[in-house]
């Protein structure tokens, strides 16, 4: 069953980095980096409950921070005011 | 029983973050794509934790799953703020769709 979760997080995974690749303007772009990154977050706790270990889960945090810090300073670059 | 309880809300969890994923493919303004984009993740990434919280020995574990939570609960808003306004500004939106803006009338003043 959570494989089946796991290849679901995948599929949508694949349509944040689709839209990554082809979106036509730069906020587009940001805001599927925002999604991966918390896909990504959802895959670490997902994978923790399958293998019933807690080892990815501190990664977790540190992704949840790192994709808050990143998206802020990314709309400030694209606001043209971080110069 | 409380494995599959919490194998079902992983399930449901990832559900919503496919659809989070699709919906990047499926919407056309950027706005609506954001909207799209944070609340289902969001709404997903709750459901994967407490799938975790039921399937993960060890009682040092809920804290963490639920510091996970409630960052992504406090800065995801936050975030899509930032990027809505800079987007905004940038004109990178629909405009015939819009029927009121008040970011416009904010910026004029």
């Amino acid at each position: 069953m959570i494989v089946a979760a796991l290849i679901l997080l995948a599929v949508g995974g694949a349509g944040f980095l689709i839209k990554l690749v082809i979106g036509p303007n730069l906020s587009d772009r940001v805001v599927s980096l925002d999604g991966i990154l918390t896909i990504l977050v959802i895959v670490m706790m997902a994978w923790s409950a399958y293998t019933g270990r807690d080892t990815f889960l501190i990664v977790g945090v540190v992704v949840a921070l790192v994709a808050f810090l990143g998206t802020s300073i990314f709309a400030r670059f694209v606001e043209g005011r971080g110069r | 029983m409380i494995d599959t309880v919490g194998a079902f809300l992983v399930l449901v969890g990832a559900a919503f973050a496919a659809l989070a994923g699709l919906g990047q493919l499926r919407f056309r303004d950027l706005f609506v794509r954001m909207h799209v984009a944070t609340k289902p993740s969001t709404l997903g990434l709750l459901l994967v934790a407490v799938g975790a919280m039921f399937r993960i020995d060890g009682r040092g574990v809920i804290p963490v799953l639920l510091l996970i939570v409630v960052l992504q609960f406090l800065t995801a808003p936050v975030a899509a703020h930032l990027i809505g306004r800079a987007a905004h500004r940038r004109g990178e939106w629909d405009r015939d769709d819009v029927i009121v803006d008040h970011l416009a009338d904010e910026d004029e003043l």
